[in-house]
């Protein structure tokens, strides 16, 4: 029985060891293409009203881009009245006097979907007391009373990590303590000799390991790619199959990288899951209670871990789906996760969402009524285009149809602070990159036939964002050496990359991206031997044979619209803009 | 101090009038319905910052700052992530300080979640006042 702390998991789906599972965890959870729409965030932060979204949704109308697929309309952070009213979510009176049902009424009286957000905390990132712990029920009948077709849910002040707002100490949950030794079958097992430490989280300080658990990915210092938790494995040689007395020597902390909750596995069963007691300070090691163990005779691989940072997050989304399946009826909700690549969601969040964020905000500076807020090209953090795109297009192998899409945030086309090359370029990535396509802008800028209008109506490149066959590009080429470019995490911008993806009509979509302020002028040629043996293994038979066999291609140019019929097996480009691309559809003649 | 003693100081030295100002504040966009309903709640240094930045922005029409980037020389920046630009724009702009988070100084932070004195809000919102002035 725990004392303190996050419940006890004991749906084994929930576990580590089941994230890569492909067997769905909820039946209501469907195959979809990236969303696509309005959130009320980048454009008017927490000042968001009714009256703004009416116009949004009027805007939307009058543009014509619900056509274009732009259908969700989401109100962000900022629509709630702080505090609970019979324990019950409303809406703030000034900002949303009609309520959340005749907000949901309007957007579907026009033909688009409406869309709300939450918080797995206690509190929404806006400080409102109205997070959704401890009312995942209450609030999901009035999520599915309001006619929800959308819901994002944030991570502010969540009770079992040291996110945002958070008790900095709640990393006591995240972290197993640190481990100098086990002892068990009447011998010691030194961390120094004895122990093997898998991924590269935890390291040795000293005699003891430290940093058992996993990173945190809310900030973009670590590659999302590749095992990113460690546990501590130590081979036990037992004479005799039964149980045996294994104890820990063990120092708690309250701190990124130490932390009070231990995991003990053997193999693939897990025997201890709770806090330990403190001990005086993280290097003062005492031996933990006995923890029963069952051993097979032989050697048994004894994990020490601690993997509910990602568990822990993956339950507590998964409450809010439960009930919202349960309650729905099979309304169609579309599930999205954002808790910032925080947990590396692109582990577990295929379990339950549709997307999930993998960075902090892609701008802090929103705007609001009257001032269109600001976004840079590039920055040291996750505030710009290129440092969420740097992530997510070594992510490919992560999202798909069957699994959900990885989230780069809120398109920030239409902020201050970046150009027509920056915003191009932007919209190209996210569509090369399957990324929900959430508009961030106020409408009202936009006119018919504007340069804003123009991009965001780019049907050619919308086209590759819902592509039927749902394959994120992946990067073949980039001008920085480095050993591969679909997975060396990168985020020097002084380079051009190059990315490919299969389309459902048997050709290609083929990019090039400028990362860098200023021209690109080497040619960067690529082959079709390039593209196929990058992309062949997801394409079908018939269209990796036509690519090959081709012995032309019509290559349209997806800004300029023109088509070039091209005699060789390569396509170059001589020229990128500062902060420009090139994007074309490849399409075999035979 | 409270965030009504806060608010009440700022009527003070703008001389805003008091009464309804918690109306006045919510429509015109500075003031949350936060600040009401919380209103005899302690003001930490995040709230003052957001209140003075939205106060300036939308009631005495001060731009924003375009570049935030020094301010990430404060550790905790992002750890409010509705408050980043709040704190950046209250701080760039030498309204609210730092605080050093080694003893060198090397390293400095917010610190979000200290409560505001009523002698640090005077300070605050008399240099906003300067601000104002000075156009």
């Amino acid at each position: 029985m725990l004392s303190e702390g996050p419940s006890e998991i004991n749906n084994k789906r929930l576990r580590y060891d089941a994230f890569s599972s492909e067997e769905p965890l909820f039946p209501g959870k469907k195959q979809r293409l990236p969303a696509m729409g309005w959130n009320s965030w980048n454009a008017f932060g927490s000042g968001n009203t009714e009256d703004l979204t009416k116009e949004m949704v009027h805007k939307i109308k009058e543009l014509g881009l619900d056509s274009y697929g732009y259908s969700y309309v989401v109100l962000d952070d900022g629509c709630y009245r702080p505090v609970r009213v019979d324990d019950r979510l409303c809406p703030d009176p000034v900002k949303f006097p009609s309520g959340f049902k005749a907000m949901a009424d309007f957007i579907h009286s026009e033909g688009l979907k409406f869309g709300m957000y939450n918080d797995i905390g206690d509190r929404l990132c806006s400080g409102a007391e109205v997070g959704i712990y401890k009312h995942e029920k209450i609030d999901c009948n009035d999520y599915i009373n309001w006619d929800i077709d959308f819901i994002k849910v944030d991570n502010c002040y969540y009770m079992w990590d040291n996110a945002t707002f958070s008790n900095k100490e709640n990393a006591r949950y995240s972290f197993a303590p640190n481990i100098k030794s086990v002892s068990i079958v009447g011998r010691t097992y030194n961390v120094l000799e004895d122990a093997d430490i898998t991924g590269p989280c935890a390291f040795v300080k000293g005699d003891y390991a430290t940093f058992i658990g996993t990173f945190d990915g809310t900030a973009p210092d670590h590659s999302p790619v590749g095992e990113r938790s460690s546990e501590l494995v130590f081979d036990i040689e037992a004479d005799e199959p039964g149980e045996y007395d294994l104890t820990v020597s063990y120092a708690t902390g309250k701190e990124e990288g130490i932390g009070c909750w231990l995991q003990v596995g053997v193999d693939d069963e897990i025997y201890f899951d709770q806090m330990l007691p403190e001990t005086e300070s993280s290097e003062s090691f005492k031996d933990s209670p006995a923890i029963k163990v069952k051993l097979v005779s032989g050697i048994n691989k004894i994990r020490l871990m601690n993997h509910r940072r990602q568990e822990n997050t993956l339950n507590s989304y998964s409450e809010i789906r439960k009930e919202l399946e349960n309650i729905s009826d099979g309304r169609d909700i579309v599930f999205s996760i954002c808790e910032w690549g925080k947990t590396q969601p692109q582990n577990w969040g295929h379990l339950v969402g549709d997307s999930w964020r993998i960075l902090n905000d892609i701008t802090f500076q929103v705007g609001s009524d009257g001032d269109h807020g600001t976004a840079a090209w590039e920055s040291d953090y996750t505030t710009s285009i290129t440092s969420q795109y740097n992530k997510a297009v070594i992510m490919d192998e992560f999202s798909g149809l069957d699994k959900g899409w990885n989230d780069p945030d809120m398109l920030v086309i239409g902020m201050d602070g970046i150009d027509e090359n920056m915003c191009s370029s932007h919209m190209a990535m996210w569509c090369m990159m399957n990324s929900p396509l959430m508009l961030g802008l106020d409408l009202r800028r936009v006119e018919k036939g504007d340069w804003i209008y123009n991009l965001i109506t780019n049907e050619d490149l919308i086209a590759l964002d819902q592509d039927p066959l749902g394959i994120q590009a992946k990067r073949i080429y980039t001008t920085i050496p480095c050993s591969d470019p679909s997975l060396e995490y990168i985020r020097d911008n002084d380079r051009a990359d190059v990315l490919v993806k299969p389309l459902s009509d048997g050709s290609i979509a083929l990019a090039f991206f400028n990362l860098k302020q200023s021209d690109h002028d080497e040619p960067i040629t690529v082959s079709v031997e390039n593209i196929t043996d990058s992309i062949g293994a997801k394409m079908g038979n018939s269209a990796l044979s036509d690519l090959k066999n081709a012995s032309s291609f019509d290559v349209k140019d997806l800004f300029s619209k023109s088509i070039s019929r091209v005699d060789e097996k390569q396509f170059t480009v001589d020229h990128l803009d500062p902060c420009g691309c090139k994007v074309f559809k490849i399409i075999p003649v035979l | 101090m409270t965030r009504d003693a806060f608010i009440k100081t700022l009527c003070r030295v703008f001389a805003e009038d008091y009464s309804e100002v918690y109306r006045r504040g919510i429509e015109n966009g500075w003031l949350e319905q936060q600040d009401r309903e919380f209103r005899s709640d302690l003001l930490n240094r995040r709230n003052a910052a957001r209140i003075i930045h939205n106060y300036l922005l939308k009631e005495k029409n001060i731009p924003d700052l375009s570049d935030i980037s020094e301010a990430s020389e404060l550790k905790d920046l992002y750890d409010c992530r509705v408050c980043v630009n709040h704190v950046a724009q209250v701080y760039l702009r030498g309204i609210m300080d730092s605080k050093p988070l080694s003893r060198d100084g090397k390293y400095i932070f917010f610190d979000h979640e200290r409560i505001v004195t009523s002698d640090e809000a005077e300070v605050y919102l008399n240099k906003a006042c300067q601000i104002v002035s000075r156009g």
